[in-house]
């Protein structure tokens, strides 16, 4: 690679761009702390994962497809490329295990800089096609927003949503099935709550608002953990279109979480729906959504396996060594951009299920106290000797002297003082039980092989050669054509409401339709 | 001794915690050590002997050198302190000592018997405010040991539940059953405060209490305002109080 100063600087920009960001998530959102887990240990050791197998991966992962087209096909599904996982994991990860390498004097903020290059590259091409329909970067760009989806899906979500109050068997289930599943996906996640996922905000009218709620990676699929007590979740990802009324979602952030004007509360939840998809799916799939009592009685079902499969991962959990309460903790966060991977199609367990060997070596200093003061540091007073800048400065939200990021010294371009990689894959080692050959879909149990032939054999509709230049800027204009016929009947094919209405409906005619 | 690229660092100082600046410290020690054994140049060196010379077993020697100076790591897993008790400080109130053991923050405040028999024990943040306030028995809840019994026992009606955990696994299957909780870590964003709201339990977090033991009926005012986000930011006191009730 040719280094060019343009390069550098735009890499350096991305880079601070997360210093930012990172400092209000952490100064605004809440510690993660366990009495079960060792949380702040298998942080840090995922971070060294990152730093030393994201550049070979994402490397390998374009080889099959670029970062922008798997962004294109993330846009249009709800599984867990979206937010924490792409819009702050996959850069903040990389760059805090870089960090804690050149706060102990193993790296220079000029090792591996091809490799931060292309990361960050990566990263911004991918984030730009996923959020391709609001045209921002990141939802902190958008000030804290995400209309990632195009008209013709929300359409569809506002659509065939049914309505409920407070205290009427669908909203009481719903609440049920989203207290229950929030909690899974905690303890699937190890305490971190990347398994949730809120875009939007969406406006339905003057009064009502539609956030898109997803939980992800809940049956049997990636993680060794979830073999055979995961056996009964039905669905790998199920996203949850819930509108709201009499509140507005004012922050929905680049770790998928929201805060509202007035404090959200369920009473505020006027209509729910319900689909799946995934790597293999035509898009979002309809679950329940027959009718109301279908619904409620599928939110009911999926609450109690919900629980059920709580119950018997934590009796699971509760027998773990510390070691594997770590690599189960760190292999959460480290893959947290698996996916990737399923989309392109060349998804392989010893790629991201196992602990890097150049990060387990850190694993005998990772003990709590140290790792907890350690992530204090790195995070909130950015005392870390290379954190600290001339005492002029003033940071983003800290106005301290600091910046959480290293950025790449210019002086490489003209002295060429700098090392350009951490190298290929390396072996990893893990001290949980092997990964079981059985991954959910929606095609059904498959095995590994048969998912990634899959994979890379499909082409969503929307995603194909006719329809993926059709953008809303396009449509704006062009939405009495065949072709914008065409893409949003595909879209429809599974809609309630308003399977082959086509490309002309407004917002109004929608409300119309689902109130007949 | 050669010279990292850290070491002409115009405005880096020390760590703020010992931990850290003890282990970072050793770690640089380690690496001009490396680098000097070597023989190599630094670009050489830094993905090539660093990576296979500095081992698992160096980092554990750093590691065992502060226990050796008599320092003992304070734990928050517990998992950690049963695995390594000779690293650890002692885990108190997770076993027979239950019955004597009581969370004592030094900025609980406290109060007399009132003469509704009321004894001001603490204060924390309410998650979300509750038409009437809620009256239970306190049941501390630090292990998974004690949620495996009430996992497979069942939680006692009436239990509100004392947590310093403010995560939402060790208490994951056995949540829906607490009538309260008083968790003394975390915010009422974190992933135990997320949790109460969906489920509908009454629950202050970030609770500083004192002399509450195991079995007291206590009482939560979770009709008090819920902390918002805004307060947290400004740094602005909005908590609710909690009871002691006379036997």
């Amino acid at each position: 690679m040719n280094l060019t100063y343009a390069q550098l600087l735009e890499t350096n920009n991305l880079i601070q761009q997360n210093t930012d960001e990172t400092y209000w998530l952490c100064l605004t959102r809440t510690v993660q702390e366990s009495k079960l887990f060792p949380v702040s240990p298998y942080m840090i050791l995922s971070y060294f994962m990152c730093f030393y197998r994201y550049p070979a991966l994402l490397r390998k992962i374009e080889q099959h497809m670029r970062a922008e087209d798997i962004g294109d096909r993330a846009r249009n599904m709800g599984i867990k490329i979206q937010n924490p996982s792409m819009g702050w994991c996959l850069p903040s990860f990389y760059l805090l295990g870089r960090e804690y390498l050149i706060t102990m004097g193993l790296i220079r903020p000029q090792d591996a800089v091809e490799d931060v290059v292309y990361v960050m590259d990566f990263w911004k091409r991918y984030e730009l096609a996923w959020h391709r329909n609001d045209g921002h970067l990141t939802n902190r760009d958008f000030g804290h927003r995400a209309q990632v989806l195009p008209e013709r899906r929300l359409q569809i979500f506002h659509a065939d949503m049914y309505d409920c109050v407070e205290g009427d068997p669908l909203h009481t289930a719903a609440q049920a099935f989203m207290a229950a599943t929030s909690q899974y996906g905690f303890l699937v996640s190890c305490e971190s709550r990347i398994a949730l996922h809120n875009q939007g905000p969406y406006k339905l009218d003057d009064e009502r608002e539609m956030i898109v709620r997803d939980f992800m990676d809940l049956a049997e699929g990636d993680y060794p953990w979830l073999d055979g007590v995961a056996a009964d979740m039905p669905y790998n990802n199920l996203t949850v279109p819930m509108a709201v009324k009499g509140v507005h979602f004012n922050i929905i952030d680049d770790w998928g979480s929201f805060e509202s004007q007035p404090e959200f509360k369920s009473e505020h939840v006027v209509g729910v729906g319900l689909y799946t998809s995934d790597t293999l799916s035509e898009g979002y799939i309809p679950v329940g959504m027959g009718s109301r009592e279908e619904l409620t009685r599928t939110f009911n079902e999926l609450a109690e396996k919900a629980k059920d499969a709580t119950n018997k991962l934590w009796k699971r959990i509760a027998g773990w060594s510390r070691d594997q309460m770590m690599d189960a903790g760190a292999i959460t966060y480290f893959s947290i951009v698996k996916d990737l991977a399923h989309v392109a199609g060349c998804y392989e367990m010893e790629d991201w299920m196992l602990i890097d060997q150049r990060a387990e070596r850190f694993r005998p200093l990772l003990n709590d106290e140290y790792s907890n003061m350690a992530l204090w540091e790195i995070l909130g007073p950015l005392s870390n000797p290379c954190q600290r800048t001339n005492e002029y400065q003033l940071c983003q939200h800290a106005n301290i002297p600091a910046r959480m990021y290293s950025l790449i010294p210019y002086t490489i371009l003209k002295d060429g003082d700098y090392t350009a990689t951490v190298g290929d894959l390396q072996p990893g080692i893990t001290y949980l039980p092997p990964k079981e050959d059985r991954y959910r879909t929606t095609r059904g149990v498959l095995p590994l092989a048969d998912y990634n032939r899959h994979a890379r054999d499909f082409t969503p509709t929307v995603c194909d050669d006719n329809n993926r230049w059709l953008c809303e800027s396009w449509l704006k204009y062009h939405h009495d054509t065949p072709a914008a016929e065409a893409l949003y009947r595909a879209e429809q094919q599974h809609s309630r409401v308003l399977k082959d209405k086509g490309a002309g409906l407004r917002r109004a005619d929608v409300e119309h339709l689902r109130g007949k | 001794m050669p010279r990292l690229y850290g070491d002409t660092d115009k405005f880096g100082e020390q760590n703020n915690t010992p931990v850290v600046e003890a282990f970072h410290g050793a770690i640089r020690a380690l690496v001009r050590q490396k680098l000097a054994a070597s023989g190599k140049s630094w670009n050489d060196f830094v993905f090539g002997d660093a990576v296979s010379s500095i081992t698992a077993e160096d980092f554990r020697a750093i590691d065992q050198r502060l226990l050796d100076y008599g320092h003992r790591y304070v734990w928050s897993a517990l998992v950690s302190q049963q695995e390594r008790p000779e690293a650890y400080t002692a885990a108190q109130g997770v076993g027979e000592d239950l019955a004597t053991f009581s969370f004592e923050h030094p900025e609980a405040p406290t109060a007399a018997v009132d003469a509704e028999g009321r004894e001001l024990r603490g204060c924390g943040d309410n998650v979300v405010r509750y038409d009437e306030d809620l009256i239970g028995t306190a049941r501390y809840v630090r292990s998974s040991a004690t949620v495996l019994n009430y996992l497979q026992n069942g939680v006692p009606p009436g239990t509100i539940a004392v947590i310093d955990d403010s995560g939402g696994t060790l208490t994951a299957p056995i949540l829906e059953q607490f009538t309260g909780v008083i968790c003394a870590g975390g915010t009422v964003r974190s992933h135990l405060g997320i949790l109460t709201r969906e489920y509908g339990i009454p629950c202050f977090m970030n609770s500083k209490i004192s002399g509450i033991r195991e079995g007291d009926t206590v009482r939560l005012e979770c009709t008090a305002t819920a902390k918002t986000a805004d307060a947290y930011q400004k740094g602005i006191e909005m908590t609710g109080r909690v009871w002691r009730l006379s036997k």
